[in-house]
């Protein structure tokens, strides 16, 4: 498909310069030869257009987050726009206000970045790692079940149940993940779950 | 809900809901001319301007040619239909017998044409070619449409090309947009040939989503956004433009097969047009040329890139 391609690398190669070409070819080699001498002087910029799902709600709207070179920090992109995604089945371009506010959501000055912990007794969130949280949440999870779990009812039938804690899960998730948070939690023995499934 | 008071629609619309039809099929009426003054408005203070003129008026004359021409004549239904049930363009330029009607146009716009004052190196390959035309017509209009060969007169086959884009823009015209069927992102669903450049188009009911631009017949097709239109790739495809300049036409680049399709954003300019702007962006071709990137785009007027 490519042809005419490698056939302008070779004529290049064999030193023919643009005659390869069907500007050069018609007799406006001279218009040809100044566009490459006026584009000299620019530098090519690379922006991205990236597909994501809007964070929100349970419907999950596509988004398309368009990205430029960064003015505040060269050599890194920034996300300069935010618009529904048009090929996207679930909303075909729409977004709600909440979603087509997004980007003020991502340049916010109080924006979260980490997980936060507060400290039993103490009235500020610090910031924390993953590990410290997940580990954190297990063990807490986990003593709570030992302390509270129910084996079996006054009747004596096995029940299993873990009622004494809640699972709260993400919203904007696939079915495969919804699956899995299910199987997860009522292997626990919770009972109290949600998930954003609903909508 | 009280009596007597009724919703109309639906309520949870919010937003017009972009439905793009698959194809979208060329108007010869208006293709051209379209063209023609897209090219005339460009012209003006470009380093290229002098080419951009010359292809003003070259559309110009396929406009003319367009409108008096006999009707083209479409090949047999039923072959047709065979086509589309085995995923084949129903017009194929790799398949399609040159008819009279077909050399009519080319020989037409070449007479037309001829009549302008032209480069010597034009107005040599237009003599050539009608004398080639009245001896061996069906061959070397046929050899245009299959894969150019280094023996090939280069200003000849763009001259050929461009009579054939007004046959072929008329015989999809009478196609059935509705029947046409996806072939590949590359592949023009009439005819089989790679796109000029994609647009991402403003238009009602389709705000926002992307089209490729034949450059033979002018049918539009519907590729999805941000997916390499040349290896089908959604990872690393990226824009690259000029610093500091309008990002209205960008080549989309993919890291996965090192090519690249123009892509031109009629929704933030509605001035734009996928052929005249793709000209007209030459530097950016030979900007990325220069970077290794491989042009996938091909448009009879930039042939060599």
């Amino acid at each position: 498909m490519n042809i005419e391609v490698s056939r302008r690398r070779f004529m290049q190669l064999a030193g023919a310069g643009a005659a390869g070409t069907a500007i050069g070819a018609l007799g406006f080699a001279e218009a040809e030869a100044q566009v490459s001498a006026h584009v000299k002087p620019f530098r090519l910029v690379q922006t991205k257009e990236a597909r994501t799902t809007c964070p929100y709600c349970a419907v999950s709207c596509g988004m398309l987050v368009y990205a430029a070179p960064s003015k505040a920090s060269s050599g890194k992109l920034e996300v300069v726009h935010i618009e529904g995604d048009a090929d996207h089945p679930v909303n075909r371009g729409t977004l709600c206000p909440k979603g087509a506010a997004a980007i003020d959501y991502i340049h916010s000055a109080t924006r979260v970045k980490t997980p936060m912990y507060r400290k039993p007794g103490t009235a500020k969130f610090e910031p924390c790692t993953w590990d410290f949280a997940m580990e954190r949440i297990a063990k807490l999870m986990k003593e709570d079940r030992d302390a509270n779990f129910v084996e079996k009812n006054a009747a004596g039938t096995t029940v299993n149940r873990w009622t004494t804690t809640a699972f709260l899960s993400g919203s904007s998730v696939t079915n495969e993940t919804g699956w899995v948070t299910y199987k997860v939690a009522r292997g626990l023995g919770l009972l109290q779950i949600e998930n954003q499934a609903r909508i | 809900m009280p009596s007597g008071r009724r919703i109309v629609g639906d309520m949870t619309n919010i937003g017009e809901q972009a439905k793009p039809p698959f194809a979208v099929l060329p108007d010869p009426s208006s293709l051209f001319l379209a063209r023609a003054e897209r090219l005339s408005a460009l012209a003006p203070d470009h380093e290229l301007g002098p080419y951009l003129s010359f292809l003003a008026k070259l559309a110009t004359a396929q406009h003319e040619v367009a409108s008096d021409l006999p009707p083209a004549l479409l090949p047999p239904d039923d072959r047709m239909a065979r086509s589309l049930a085995h995923g084949v363009p129903p017009l194929s330029r790799a398949t399609i017998e040159p008819d009279d009607i077909m050399l009519a146009a080319v020989e037409r716009l070449v007479a037309r044409f001829g009549a302008v004052t032209l480069p010597s190196e034009t107005a040599t390959a237009i003599a050539a070619l009608r004398t080639g035309l009245r001896s061996d017509g069906h061959r070397i209009v046929g050899a245009a449409l299959k894969e150019a060969s280094p023996a090939q007169d280069l200003a000849q086959r763009v001259l050929i090309l461009a009579g054939l884009q007004v046959h072929f823009s008329r015989l999809a015209a009478m196609l059935d947009a509705n029947a046409l069927k996806p072939v590949a992102n590359a592949a023009c669903p009439t005819c089989g040939s790679p796109p000029m450049a994609s647009t991402v188009v403003g238009w009602p009911r389709a705000y926002n989503t992307r089209y490729c631009t034949c450059g033979l017949c002018g049918t539009m097709w519907n590729v999805i956004r941000v997916t390499c239109v040349l290896c089908g790739a959604t990872d690393g495809v990226s824009f690259r433009g000029f610093e500091g300049q309008p990002d209205t036409v960008k080549a989309e680049t993919c890291d996965t097969c090192r090519g690249y399709v123009k892509i031109v954003y009629q929704v933030s300019n509605t001035a734009l047009e996928p052929l005249c702007d793709d000209v007209a962006s030459l530097g950016l071709d030979m900007m990325l040329a220069e970077e290794g990137w491989k042009r996938g785009g091909e448009n009879p007027f930039l042939l060599g890139y």
